[in-house]
């Protein structure tokens, strides 16, 4: 009986194994290689440089090529890409990286110490990311073949994550490239270590980069834009599609498997496919109104407490996510919530008062006498616009006067670098992944946040290396944020993108679009 | 054409807005704009850019694009074959349309066919090419699924993808287009069937067929070649909106795309092209102009 009964249970197993095993192999058999994957975007990289612009475009579709030291995982947060591991000296000053070994370039050059340190010295020249982390380097060099050390100035939180970011990212390119293209000139050989690389760049016609044959992947799992890459596809066709209508007719038509970067009003009719998959990005932007407070009328504090007060951020929100309750969120915490490190959900802030009485009462205390304010925007961006002319409406009827400037982007980009020509200008802020990457909080960056109290939280984010203490700081530079009021939060803004029902894998949380591990059915 | 380059270089420079701006993304910083603009030599002196300019000209450099990465001759001969296969199947549709009906409506003025034909040429002249583009698209190509939707390919690759893909942007342009000719056509034969030959021509017991094509079309032709030839220099170009909308990689879409980028020797260099297209197409003209009218003679 005793052994009749362990018969069961070693057949029951038996059983069991081999049903693992057939799902593992199933779900293997249904990762098919091969395919070419088109993706229609919205238009031509600026570069295909990851270390010299901060086009989003340029982040996305450089990330497929090149990788860096390290990335970031499902929570936002620096996992090892490149390196192997890296310890931390006893004084926190210095940060020895062990690289894997065997890491081909797509010239077939092995990956080595002398690539990484020429390409972040590099990146740490351009990069506003690299800049900030170099600023506390005091030396950065390769120990051997296979390992590179930075030794500090002073105690640093931002090592990892500068080098994890994928915007402006620390991409590794072969020790030659780097050293050929000075900082502020953009690299136009591109040969990175990554699952894919570039076979063909057709202006305005296509991008084609096809599947690294030597790529070698990491052994974890797939984990947010890091862990293992698998290239499925043979090939990803990066198709530049200016007229957002037609990347919707495309991806119908099935022209296009993937169409990134969509109006919110083809969100009904594209939901009616049934061999399209709708998806909303998020986080995309959120909406922001930056101050000049260099020159002019809104250096002055009481004057923008007041146009924090006034507007009611909901009904703005509603009108520009087309009615659709989907594509946003209304927030005031600085990270979003996909940022689950850096969110907060602190009470008593004030933000979303809709309070007009209040705004008279500081536009009275500010001493504001009806003198127009320049709020610069475009219409090149509909959700800019849209926001602008909204907040236009209620701001008047607290008692501003607004005066909107509606420009193109090229014009509004020039612009709002001199502080004679705007007092308010319209833009998204994507997300950051530390507290010390918010630009909108630092002296450098249009708007120009000088405050003293806000840069000396900034410091202290950028030194202090307990977690607990840095969220606590970022914390109260949150409250401080709407105490001062460098710029105006309004809502969450979520993107929409489609995929054809064929498209399988896709990591539908990552901000960017990434097409590593994905794969096509035929 | 040196006074329209010197008046394009003056405007694409005097209007606000940096191409380094745009190339570096919306979070680099001033300092970082200014080091790239140095590097660019955009921050001379716009008279100093100029006199480079007119420099490289003589020598038949039109400089570097910006954003390209590529000699601006090079990025102007990659779109030069898109236009072109449009402009020709644009203007055999606008052409195939617009003659006939023109024609069609002078012989019988006033008639129910006249009347509907001028309707046609008038929602032609009225409906904006975009509405007109982006419902044929649904139609034809989400609807029906006959058509792509977008794209191009080259008719020396693949003459049969080619084809495919130049119908519903040829039919959409080629349909805004015909109205004008078909307008000008009727105009201009009206006033030719009035003349006493043509009288004298159905005297004689001419029919109808010889009396307005023999007879009548000859002598309209020169209006309706001209304003062929003014059809076909706008199309040159760039039909901007058509090319966008079928994402045609053309001059249309190199400059719309050059002037949001401010990549100035794009511009200028699409704008130098098209002048010539004008000047050439204008001496085409005038020279098929002769040939049809033995009476014009130019001094």
């Amino acid at each position: 009986m005793k052994r009749s009964a362990h018969l069961s249970i070693l057949t029951v197993l038996a059983l069991a194994m081999a049903l693992a095993t057939a799902a593992v192999v199933g779900v293997a058999d249904a990762q098919k290689r091969g395919g070419v994957l088109r993706v229609g975007n919205l238009g031509e990289p600026p570069a295909l440089d990851a270390h010299w612009t901060t086009a989003s475009i340029t982040e996305t579709l450089t990330n497929h090529i090149y990788e860096g030291l390290y990335s970031l995982d499902a929570n936002a947060r620096p996992i090892p890409m490149l390196a192997e591991s890296h310890t931390v000296g006893k004084d926190g000053l210095t940060y020895t990286f062990k690289l894997r070994q065997g890491i081909k370039f797509h010239n077939g050059k092995e990956m080595t110490s002398d690539d990484v340190v020429a390409s972040l010295t590099r990146w740490g020249k351009q990069s506003s990311y690299g800049k900030a982390l170099f600023a506390q380097v005091a030396e950065f060099r390769a120990v051997d073949k296979y390992t590179v050390q930075m030794q500090l100035k002073e105690k640093s939180a931002i090592v990892l994550i500068s080098l994890a970011v994928p915007n402006n990212f620390g991409a590794i390119y072969p020790k030659e490239i780097a050293e050929k293209f000075p900082p502020e000139q953009k690299v136009t050989e591109y040969v990175g270590t990554g699952p894919f690389k570039l076979a063909e760049w057709k202006p305005d016609q296509y991008i084609r980069m096809v599947r690294f044959d030597d790529y070698k992947s990491r052994n974890e799992p797939p984990n947010g834009y890091g862990g293992g890459k698998t290239a499925y596809v043979d090939e990803i066709r990066w198709v530049p599609v200016p007229e957002v209508a037609t990347r919707v007719a495309q991806v119908e038509t099935g022209e296009l498997e993937f169409a990134d970067d969509l109006n919110l009003d083809a969100y009904d009719r594209l939901k009616k496919n049934s061999n399209v998959k709708t998806i909303v990005s998020k986080p995309y932007y959120w909406l922001v109104a930056v101050f000049n407070k260099k020159e002019g009328l809104m250096t002055n504090q009481k004057l923008r407490q007041a146009w924090q007060a006034a507007i009611d951020i909901e009904p703005i929100m509603k009108n520009v996510a087309g009615g659709h309750s989907e594509f946003y969120r209304m927030d005031n915490s600085l990270a979003p919530v996909e940022i689950t490190t850096w969110h907060t959900k602190l009470s008593g802030l004030p933000w979303n008062e809709h309070n007009r009485e209040k705004a008279k009462k500081l536009l009275q205390e500010a001493g504001y006498k009806k003198e127009p304010i320049r709020f610069m925007t475009t219409q090149e961006y509909k959700w800019m616009y849209d926001f602008a002319l909204l907040s236009k409406q209620q701001l008047e009827d607290a008692g501003f006067t607004i005066d909107l400037q509606v420009v193109d982007w090229a014009t509004l980009v020039k612009r709002r670098n001199n502080p004679k020509e705007y007092d308010v200008f319209t833009t998204g802020m994507g997300s950051f992944y530390d507290p010390t990457h918010h630009i909108y909080l630092t002296p450098g960056w249009p708007g120009w946040t000088t405050d003293e109290d806000i840069a000396k939280i900034q410091q202290e984010l950028a030194r202090e290396t307990d977690p607990k203490k840095r969220m606590a700081l970022w914390e109260k530079q949150t409250r401080q944020f709407y105490e001062k009021v460098p710029v105006i939060r309004y809502g969450d803004l979520f993107g929409l993108r489609a995929a054809r029902t064929t498209v399988k894998g896709f990591n539908e949380k990552t901000e960017r679009i990434r097409f590593y591990n994905v794969w096509l059915e035929k | 054409m040196a006074v329209v380059v010197t008046v394009v270089f003056l405007l694409i420079h005097l209007i606000p807005g940096d191409p380094v701006g745009v190339m570096l993304g919306p979070d680099a910083t001033p300092a970082q704009i200014e080091a790239t603009r140095r590097s660019l030599g955009l921050d001379r002196p716009i008279h100093e850019q100029l006199f480079k300019f007119y420099a490289r000209v003589l020598q038949a450099d039109l400089g570097q694009s910006y954003f390209l990465d590529r000699p601006v001759v090079t990025a102007l001969a990659e779109r030069a074959e898109p236009t072109l296969v449009l402009t020709f199947a644009s203007l055999l549709v606008a052409v195939v349309i617009g003659v006939p009906a023109g024609i069609v409506a002078a012989s019988r003025p006033g008639s129910l066919a006249d009347r509907a034909l001028m309707l046609g040429a008038l929602l032609g002249v009225c409906v904006p090419g975009f509405w007109l583009s982006l419902n044929f698209i649904y139609l034809f190509a989400v609807r029906l699924g006959w058509l792509p939707a977008a794209g191009y390919a080259s008719v020396f690759v693949d003459p049969v993808a080619a084809a495919r893909f130049m119908v519903l942007p040829a039919l959409s342009l080629g349909f805004n287009q015909s109205a004008l000719i078909a307008r000008i056509s009727r105009s201009f034969m009206l006033e030719v069937l009035s003349q006493d030959y043509i009288r004298t021509a159905r005297a004689k017991g001419l029919s109808q067929p010889i009396v307005l094509w023999i007879h009548g079309f000859r002598n309209a032709l020169v209006p309706v070649v001209t304003v062929i030839g003014v059809t076909m220099a706008v199309l040159i170009g760039g039909a901007v909106v058509t090319e966008i909308v079928f994402n045609i990689p053309g001059l249309g879409r190199l400059i719309i795309s050059a002037i949001l980028r401010r990549d100035y020797p794009v511009v200028q260099g699409v704008v130098l092209v098209t002048a010539a297209a004008y000047v050439l197409i204008n001496l085409m003209v005038d020279v098929v102009n002769a040939f049809i009218d033995p009476r014009i003679r130019y001094e």
